[in-house]
């Protein structure tokens, strides 16, 4: 596997892309979030229904959505515990009930689905969702 | 013999089995744990979990391509093409990865996670973060025959230390793990001790079947003090190569 950067409208975009001639090589990654959408990022505020804190992914379900639209249940794709404790969270940092706002990258499908840029947390600390998943590239507020 | 003698006959014997008992109970002493001291836990010198400010550089720790022979050069160069259109078109082919199957060697040596080193008296365990990875390597011991190698994700390891170099022979890597080779592959390395909290790791890999020449690079670890590896249970995920389409999903809600 390698890393792969590329430019677009000034901003860092990370891909871990699997490759024939790499595969010994520097990475150890899950999946590509080529799945998802960077280039068309949305801001959704909701109440989170679920936390699912586990490897290789943290799942945040919410019911909300995009500000003037109506309320979805919504899947949320983060990082993986490991990379979230060290860039600071903690896994009671989200919790049910809780009303956050994110920015997320929408999954392709058209489905309710999306990778986590960064989250407003209840107690109004921002956090992103590490390297891999690249910058939000929308102000979360 | 009298009473009196088979008596004293059996407390002596007594006597002799409790002293036998108490000096097999004895405590050893440590054996000695060789090298320099390298245990602890390491990272990329720019961790790529940080994320960065845009357009700011950020060096990366790249592999070159291996140096296959034909035809699995070609081969591996249009599974390159084939998963770089995928990405770019939004639709990544699913790996190993996805199915949670770790790298094995020689990439957990990669630092994407951390990893942590532990040196026990003739032996250097290696923990690799991601997929709870771990390799055992056996000090001082000779290298079992190819025939006799077992295929293993994390392979058979021995090493012996040369100053602050600890070199590393591995064999039995499991047919498709990693990139293509065949049972005679094998993975040199020579872990560096450049200070107390840096080490390198020189990579050489050979095989008489598959390679033109050797293939070789070097990865580099910092220490990240205090840091306790975290756990990692690959338990299900919502991420999945669909049977029909072979694509990738996301299954949704509850």
């Amino acid at each position: 596997m390698q890393l792969i950067r590329s430019g677009g409208r000034g901003a860092l975009k990370l891909a871990v892309v699997a490759t024939g001639l790499a595969t010994a090589g520097v990475a150890t990654a899950h999946h590509s979030f080529a799945m998802f959408d960077n280039e068309h990022q949305i801001r959704i505020t909701g109440t989170v229904s679920k936390l699912e804190w586990g490897n290789p992914h943290i799942y945040i379900l919410l019911n909300g959505g995009e500000s003037g639209k109506d309320a979805r249940d919504w899947t949320i794709e983060g990082a993986s515990p490991g990379i979230l404790n060290r860039i600071g969270w903690k896994f009671s940092d989200i919790r049910q009930g809780d009303k956050v706002t994110m920015v997320v990258a929408p999954i392709r499908s058209g489905e309710s689905a999306a990778l986590l840029k960064e989250v407003r947390l209840a107690d109004g600390r921002v956090l992103n969702n590490g390297g891999f998943a690249g910058p939000a590239l929308i102000k979360i507020d | 013999m009298s009473h009196s003698v088979r008596l004293r006959l059996v407390a002596a014997g007594l006597a002799a089995l409790v002293t036998l008992s108490a000096q097999a109970a004895a405590p050893r002493p440590v054996p000695k744990i060789e090298g320099p001291d390298f245990s602890g836990s390491w990272e990329d010198p720019y961790p790529p979990e940080v994320l960065r400010p845009a357009d700011s550089p950020r060096p990366v720790q790249s592999v070159p391509p291996a140096p296959l022979k034909e035809p699995w050069l070609s081969q591996a160069r249009e599974r390159q093409r084939k998963a770089a259109a995928a990405i770019a078109r939004g639709e990544p082919i699913p790996n190993n990865g996805l199915r949670c199957i770790p790298g094995g060697m020689p990439s957990m040596m990669g630092t994407v996670f951390p990893l942590e080193v532990l040196q026990s008296p003739g032996q250097v365990t290696i923990i690799q973060e991601a997929f709870a990875q771990v390799r055992r390597i056996y000090l001082n011991e000779k290298q079992i025959a190819f025939e006799e190698a077992e295929p293993l994700f994390f392979g058979h390891s021995v090493g012996r230390w040369e100053g602050n170099t600890l070199v590393v022979n591995t064999i039995g890597i499991k047919e498709g793990v990693g990139t293509v080779h065949s049972p005679r592959m094998q993975i040199d390395e020579r872990m560096v001790v450049t200070s107390a909290d840096s080490w390198e790791d020189h990579i050489t890999i050979t095989d008489p079947e598959y390679l033109t020449q050797p293939w070789s690079y070097t990865i580099k670890y910092n220490r990240r003090k205090g840091y306790k590896i975290n756990e990692f249970v690959c338990e299900d995920d919502r991420v999945y190569a669909d049977p029909q389409t072979g694509k990738q999903r996301l299954r949704t809600g509850e």
